[in-house]
């Protein structure tokens, strides 16, 4: 109840209220202050300070058999917002992201300790299903996949999945134009999606993510695998995307971080987050050595 | 310098070395290719010609055939292959398109003579009618109830096509009264239409739609496809005054039609349309035409013909004790009949088992372990001899089940039993060949896994699943020795009336003659029977091969 009240007052003029009783968050006070400190040199005109918390881990330990992945990672990610995940490979970034709409569910060694909460449920509660969480919380994978369908099929095949079939020429059309693919491919929705090009693919599965209307968009490296240009379509794209939706991307390329993030969590080797602070802080003035190291390229 | 020299030296000396051993391991290679390729490729030849003896004709009629047929067709072939690569993909289509369909006409003459007539065929097609109507009109009015509609649709599926109870239940346990279904009233109508009548609204009338429809959407015009659909339907009544002048009956007649010119039809006006080597289309026409070219000058100047063991007498008779009468055709049926057996059992125990294994079943901990060794056991089952697998159908079916000795249900399902652990085998490796990043789109999608199963994972799956079982079936239909075991009859001179009835088999029968003592038997028919069971052979595994091209070029 009281998270849709939220989320209606999310936009209004008082949000300063909800987001102090939203976040009272266990480890990251001194971060919440800092960010609160930075926040006149935001470029977004929602700052952190005064967005509500989505997503919020506490002290979440992942384990893939006996190798730890993840290590006591507590923070919380603001709604309306890009949040970036950086770090060196095998930091745990990934899995961090994975945890959340549970997709480590698909392997069968993954193990999860400690809370994740989105809109204050714990996911890996036994009532929560999966399923319904993932319709919640869409997902964008490094490499482009799009089913071997058409486009069209390709951003009808949430709302199918979902039983969402009324007006689906109208919502496919609105993914499209959202993802900025829609100009291009708007005369062969019906040629295969495989005949794309990576970066229109890539917008492609963007396209099909946000057209079942999530909550939250999780994207993996969704633009390792392009070229500059195409990248940069994706990265305007992600921006555009934060005015409607929870962004929460995971990137090895600090530039681009940098450019598109809100906020930024570093982790470092061992699956440890080490500093989650606002983007500008981050890359300005980190309060951890090692975080300093990493950005200024000393190691990793 | 000299040392830069002398290091060169070396170097080539070392390569000269790697490169001999090289074309050595190569001409091995080539050597050990060759070897089976050869004396596979000689003895095939060696029985060909035994089973048509082409030698027992005049010189005459080869070198007319040679002037009539081979030369023009090869000249145009070469032309083809040199000028026009469409156009030899077009001429070689075309002529596979007409072979299958032809093949697939006497498949279905078979079917609807020995094993599924045509009053079966009309009543099932009725009562598949009424069962779509009721979908139709459900969906139209109750849309997103999806499982009162399979509710539904199992209840008529059991009222229209088994009755309530199922007509084989009630008898097995003797019930006195059931509602009848659909297809046991008209099947059991005392006066039938003709064969023919009941043929056109049961297949023509669909063939017809199912072309016209397609060819409306290709055209985009509603004539083109109303034209379509027209000539399929007159183009298959004509039959009823051409048919018996031809000497293929109505039906034989609708069925070729269906079968062959459909599919031809709707090629050459697809190639007609794309203006895309539409030179190839000759093709087929250089080769019919050389031939009854040939045919008529031959009878005209009186060259007699090669006399085949191999001819259609031998393709349409029962076998006999003097080799000139001996056919293959109540085997022939008897194998078609083991196949529709091991298809429907195997086909989809088999690819149900692959599915649970590689999407379903867990992979660690204690049942992944339990999982892997059942997976280990699944391929050393793939690699037991044939003979324990009949001894097991023995076992199993006959003495446990009490089914009848040497039916072809009893062979079908120890034949079955045999492939069982290839297609499965072979659709894990397909299942699997299907990328992970597919299933983590669809499930991170908010897919159920079933979801994902059925619109994912299958349909990419598909054609390797198909391909594996089809080349699994090519086995089960040369397999001889659980045929032998279970007792399946080792010559018979009318085809079986129904599966749990006595039968023989193609390679059994071979078998059998093979232990015979006239070299009439072993020099003719033999031959003419293993050239008959490759063929079948071989156009099961052409069929595979083309399923896995077309595949490949999808993807």
């Amino acid at each position: 109840m009281t998270q849709d009240e939220m989320t209606d007052t999310n936009d209004g003029t008082d949000p300063t209220a909800n987001a102090a009783a939203d976040t009272p968050d266990p480890s990251g006070d001194p971060l919440v202050d800092q960010s609160i400190d930075v926040e006149g040199t935001s470029t977004t005109e929602q700052t952190s300070g005064t967005a509500r918390t989505v997503l919020e881990s506490r002290n979440l330990d992942v384990y893939y058999d006996d190798v730890q992945a993840l290590n006591d990672v507590s923070l919380a990610i603001p709604a309306k917002q890009v949040t970036a995940m950086i770090g060196p490979s095998g930091c745990g970034k990934s899995t961090f992201l994975r945890c959340i709409n549970r997709m480590n569910d698909l392997i069968d060694s993954a193990r999860v300790d400690g809370e994740l909460r989105f809109e204050g449920k714990d996911v890996y509660d036994d009532d929560v299903d999966p399923v319904a969480l993932r319709r919640r919380i869409g997902m964008v994978f490094q490499h482009p996949n799009p089913f071997p369908k058409s486009i069209y099929d390709n951003v009808a095949y949430g709302l199918r999945v979902q039983n969402q079939t009324e007006n689906m020429d109208e919502k496919v059309e609105r993914a499209l134009k959202h993802a900025a693919l829609w100009d291009e491919v708007k005369d062969q929705l019906d040629k295969s999606a495989l005949d794309l090009s990576g970066g229109q693919q890539q917008r492609l599965c963007i396209a099909r993510a946000i057209a079942v209307d999530p909550e939250v968009i999780l994207m993996d490296e969704p633009a390792s695998a392009l070229d500059p240009i195409a990248t940069s379509k994706i990265e305007d794209l992600i921006d555009d995307l934060a005015e409607d939706y929870t962004v929460v991307i995971v990137t090895h390329n600090m530039q681009q971080a940098a450019r598109i993030s809100d906020k930024t969590a570093v982790f470092l080797t061992g699956g440890e987050l080490v500093e989650f602070d606002d983007t500008n802080k981050i890359f300005e003035n980190p309060e951890n050595q090692r975080v300093e190291d990493y950005i200024t390229g000393k190691f990793g | 310098m000299a040392t830069q020299d002398g290091l060169e030296t070396s170097r080539e000396g070392d390569q000269q070395v790697s490169r001999m051993r090289g074309r050595i391991f190569e001409a091995m290679c080539l050597a050990a290719t060759a070897i089976g390729l050869v004396a596979v490729g000689i003895l095939l030849l060696y029985v060909t010609a035994d089973a048509i003896r082409p030698f027992s004709a005049d010189p005459g009629w080869h070198l007319v055939f040679f002037a009539t047929l081979v030369v023009p067709s090869t000249g145009f072939g070469l032309y083809l292959y040199a000028r026009d690569g469409n156009a030899g993909k077009v001429a070689y289509t075309a002529l596979g398109l007409g072979l299958i369909g032809v093949l697939l006409a006497g498949a279905l003459v078979i079917l609807f003579v020995e094993i599924f007539p045509y009053g079966e065929w009309f009543a099932l097609s009725i009562a598949l009618a009424i069962l779509g109507a009721v979908t139709v009109v459900h969906r139209r009015y109750r849309r997103h109830a999806e499982t009162e509609r399979t509710g539904l649709l199992i209840v008529t599926l059991l009222v229209t096509v088994f009755g309530i109870p199922p007509g084989a239940i009630a008898e097995l346990l003797g019930l006195p009264f059931y509602i009848p279904s659909v297809r046991g009233l008209i099947a059991s109508s005392p006066v039938l239409p003709l064969d023919w009548i009941m043929l056109v609204p049961s297949l023509v009338l669909p063939v017809a739609a199912a072309a016209g429809w397609f060819v409306r959407g290709r055209r985009e015009s509603n004539r083109a496809g109303l034209v379509t659909a027209g000539a399929v339907i007159v183009g298959s009544v004509l039959g009823v005054g051409l048919g018996p002048v031809v000497g293929v009956g109505v039906e034989g007649w609708m069925l070729i039609v269906l079968s062959t010119a459909v599919p031809l039809g709707l090629y050459v006006e697809s190639v007609l349309r794309r203006d895309e080597g539409r030179l190839g289309l000759l093709f087929p026409v250089v080769l019919v035409g050389g031939t009854l070219l040939g045919a008529v000058l031959t009878r005209t100047l009186g060259f007699a013909g090669p006399d085949p063991w191999l001819d259609w007498g031998f393709l349409t008779s029962a076998t006999s004790t003097t080799p000139a009468d001996a056919g293959i055709y109540p085997v022939m049926v008897g194998s078609i009949m083991l196949l529709i057996v091991i298809v429907l059992t195997t086909f989809p125990v088999g690819v149900g088992a692959a599915i649970y294994l590689e999407e379903y079943a867990p992979s660690s901990g204690l049942m992944g372990r339990l999982v892997t060794l059942i997976e280990i056991n699944i391929g050393n089952l793939a690699g037991v001899p044939s003979v324990v697998y009949g001894l097991l159908g023995l076992a199993l079916f006959v003495r446990f089940f009490q089914m009848p000795t040497g039916s072809v249900i009893v062979g079908g399902l120890a034949v079955g039993l045999l492939i069982l652990p290839i297609i499965i085998i072979s659709a894990q490796e397909a299942i699997r060949s299907v990328p992970d990043s597919m299933r983590e789109a669809s499930y991170g999608m908010g897919a159920t896994r079933w979801q994902t199963v059925r619109n994912v994972v299958l349909p990419e799956a598909l054609p390797g699943i198909l391909t594996g079982t089809i080349l699994a079936f090519g086995r089960a239909i040369g397999e001889t020795a659980p045929l032998l075991m279970i007792g399946m009859a080792a010559s018979v001179r009318v085809p079986p009336n129904g599966f749990f009835s006595r039968s023989g088999a193609m390679p059994r029968q071979i078998f059998q003659w093979a232990r015979q003592f006239d070299p009439a038997f072993l020099n003719g028919v033999l031959p003419a029977g293993v050239v008959t069971l490759v063929f079948v052979l071989l156009v099961m595994n052409g069929t595979a091969i083309i399923i896995r091209n077309r595949y490949q070029r999808g993807s």
